[in-house]
């Protein structure tokens, strides 16, 4: 096993040890293959250039789990892609009064989001153009009130007090005659601004790159049609907010949160589920790599301690109904009924993701409406609910297998179910997508993109 | 009857005294404290009547203002140090000389003050409305073409 190498380290828990019966099992099939009597019609267990050899599908329909597990591939994700696309950060609730921010990261970068006093939500490079050191350290907080290194209205940098206002103009330098005289003023300073939008349900949405080469509209409307009179309806709010760092590539999250397949993983979602209507829900792709599930009616009273969502259904929506709405590059927008789920996905490494998961219900949700809501929530979707811990147990599972430096192997996403529910067509669509911003073929990465043939195109 | 002697902290509310008890035109002298509960050189907030203030005591004397620095509004009660007479708002080093109200360093706005007496061994600050200062307004440029500017 190439894992052996990690099995002083921390991750040895979860290399999985042979039990007695598999290891006799593989000494048997190494023997035959040893003695050349394979018979490869009787023999299902493969040796190692059966297990490396494509398997007989076209190369869309499988990538090579370098993608997954390449150090030089992830940083060029975060080069081609993350710092080149809208990301949602979070949500205008999150900043609900005149200066108040939160901080976050886009590829690497540190990004401040501020609401100024004249309520418009701005963001900027959480970096100080002096020398370099980061403005605000706080997760979140109100810039209304002095800090003992900060200052009532103003972003302090805390190391040599230079100061900003809510729209990053440099408002203050320390002792600036004494040290720059005339040679460099206020004027010539500011933080770095970043194009910022709150839109479809009050997210905040953030570009690293100056001139996107679509609108914020144009990059997400289509995905979001299906939902967007429900989520613009009336102001949103978040109330459940956790994050997880996960030993796994993010687009391994991002292919969970697109394969519905993995329900024979959910034991609450086969009960509640499986049937005609379930397996009807279409997965459509749209432009920019971005995917939806259709709805359908869910029988939340068919699992024990559950019941109907219908009373707190969001609005112009009937009872119970579950959509999914997955964007490229990893971000989820998961609608059941009466709770929405947000996913952000900050990669770290390419074995490694910081999942951001947010609940958000309606604002004017009474205090009763809201226990309810966040009851639906987090029984489902909470740290101890039924299904997150699930989805993450199998995306912790599939990065113990492609650790950086692993062997390249085979990921198939090659079902094809007429674009329904169990199709893989999704994530076809996603790697395709990647494909074109990166340049390079997610089954063979180190192949140039080719635009697919008319014939092939899904 | 609170404890007018510890001089920390929030005097009582001043309902709490008749006016021939503070000897003075309730409606706008008010008393603050005793004259020996703020140290030489140090700076105490007070609430008077809902009113933040803060006082100090340079030494020959004391003097009330509000808790905001008139730069950037910075607390005075933690930002500020007291030495030779001399405020300091350590936040960006705006000074004023307290026995004559000059303006030191960098600073270009005047302190406000209320006026003071000592009776009695207690201080006393006219307080008949709130003294504020007017902080400059971000500029409200506009966006368009923002990203595109080089």
């Amino acid at each position: 096993m190439n894992g052996s190498r990690y099995l002083s380290s921390e991750r040895s828990s979860f290399i999985p040890q042979d039990t007695t019966g598999d290891a006799v099992t593989r000494a048997i099939v190494m023997q035959t293959v040893a003695g050349g009597q394979q018979q490869e019609d009787l023999v299902a267990a493969k040796n190692h250039a059966q297990w490396v050899a494509n398997p007989p599908l076209p190369p869309n329909e499988w990538v090579d789990s370098k993608i997954y597990s390449d150090e030089g591939i992830f940083n060029e994700e975060l080069e081609k892609i993350f710092k080149k696309v809208w990301i949602p950060v979070c949500h205008e609730s999150e900043l609900p009064n005149a200066y108040d921010f939160r901080t976050t990261t886009i590829a690497r970068e540190p990004i401040v989001i501020v609401r100024g006093a004249d309520n418009q939500i701005r963001a900027f490079l959480n970096v100080c153009p002096h020398r370099g050191m980061i403005v605000e350290r706080r997760p979140a907080g109100s810039f209304l009130d002095g800090q003992p290194s900060g200052n009532p209205k103003r972003m302090t940098c805390m190391f040599h007090g230079w100061q900003y206002d809510m729209k990053g103009n440099c408002v203050f330098i320390s002792r600036e005659k004494e040290g720059y005289q005339d040679r460099l003023c206020k004027d010539d300073i500011g933080l770095r601004r970043l194009r910022c939008e709150v839109k479809f349900g009050g997210f905040v949405w953030v570009t690293l790159e100056d001139n996107p080469s679509v609108s914020l509209e144009d990059w997400a409307a289509s995905a979001f049609s299906c939902l967007r009179k429900t989520l613009d309806a009336e102001p949103l709010e978040v109330f459940h907010y956790h994050k997880a760092i996960v030993n796994t590539n993010y687009k391994l999250w991002h292919d969970t949160n697109c394969e519905f397949y993995h329900d024979f993983m959910h034991y609450h979602n086969r009960v509640t589920g499986f049937n005609d209507a379930y397996f009807a829900r279409k997965n459509e792709a749209f432009e920019h790599g971005h995917i939806i599930v259709g709805t359908f009616e869910v029988n939340y009273d068919k699992y024990e301690g559950f019941e109907s969502r219908a009373e707190l259904s969001f609005p112009h929506l009937p009872p119970n109904q579950w959509y999914m709405i997955d964007l490229f590059p990893g971000m989820n927008f998961n609608l059941r009924g009466s709770a929405l789920r947000c996913d952000i996905v900050t990669p770290l490494g390419p074995n490694k993701v910081m999942i951001e998961f947010r609940g958000l219900g309606l604002k004017r949700d009474t205090p009763e409406e809201r226990m309810t809501r966040i009851n639906h929530h987090n029984s489902i979707w909470g740290p101890f609910g039924r299904n997150l811990h699930e989805d993450l147990i199998g995306v912790q599972g599939q990065g113990t297998t492609m650790l950086p430096g692993s062997e390249d192997r085979h990921i198939l996403l090659g079902r094809h179910e007429n674009q329904t529910i169990h199709d893989e067509n999704g994530m076809r669509h996603y790697y395709s997508e990647w494909a074109k911003w990166m340049n390079r073929q997610a089954s063979d990465p180190s192949k140039p993109y080719e635009r697919p043939a008319a014939a092939a195109a899904e | 009857m609170a404890d007018l002697t510890s001089g920390k902290g929030k005097p009582p509310a001043l309902s709490t005294y008749s006016a021939s008890q503070i000897g003075t035109n309730i409606m706008s002298w008010k008393r603050i404290c005793g004259s020996g509960d703020i140290a030489v050189n140090s700076l105490e907030k007070f609430n008077v009547d809902g009113i933040d203030i803060v006082v100090a005591n340079y030494g020959d004397g004391f003097r009330a203002f509000p808790p905001v620095c008139p730069h950037m509004e910075e607390p005075l009660a933690e930002t500020g140090v007291l030495v030779r007479c001399v405020l300091t708002c350590t936040k960006h080093l705006w000074a004023w000389d307290l026995k004559t109200l000059e303006l030191r360093g960098p600073a270009e706005k005047p302190l406000k003050t209320y006026e003071m007496k000592e009776e009695g061994g207690d201080i006393f600050a006219f307080i008949d409305q709130e003294l504020v200062y007017d902080f400059d307004e971000e500029a409200d440029d506009p966006d368009d073409d923002f990203f595109s500017k080089s």
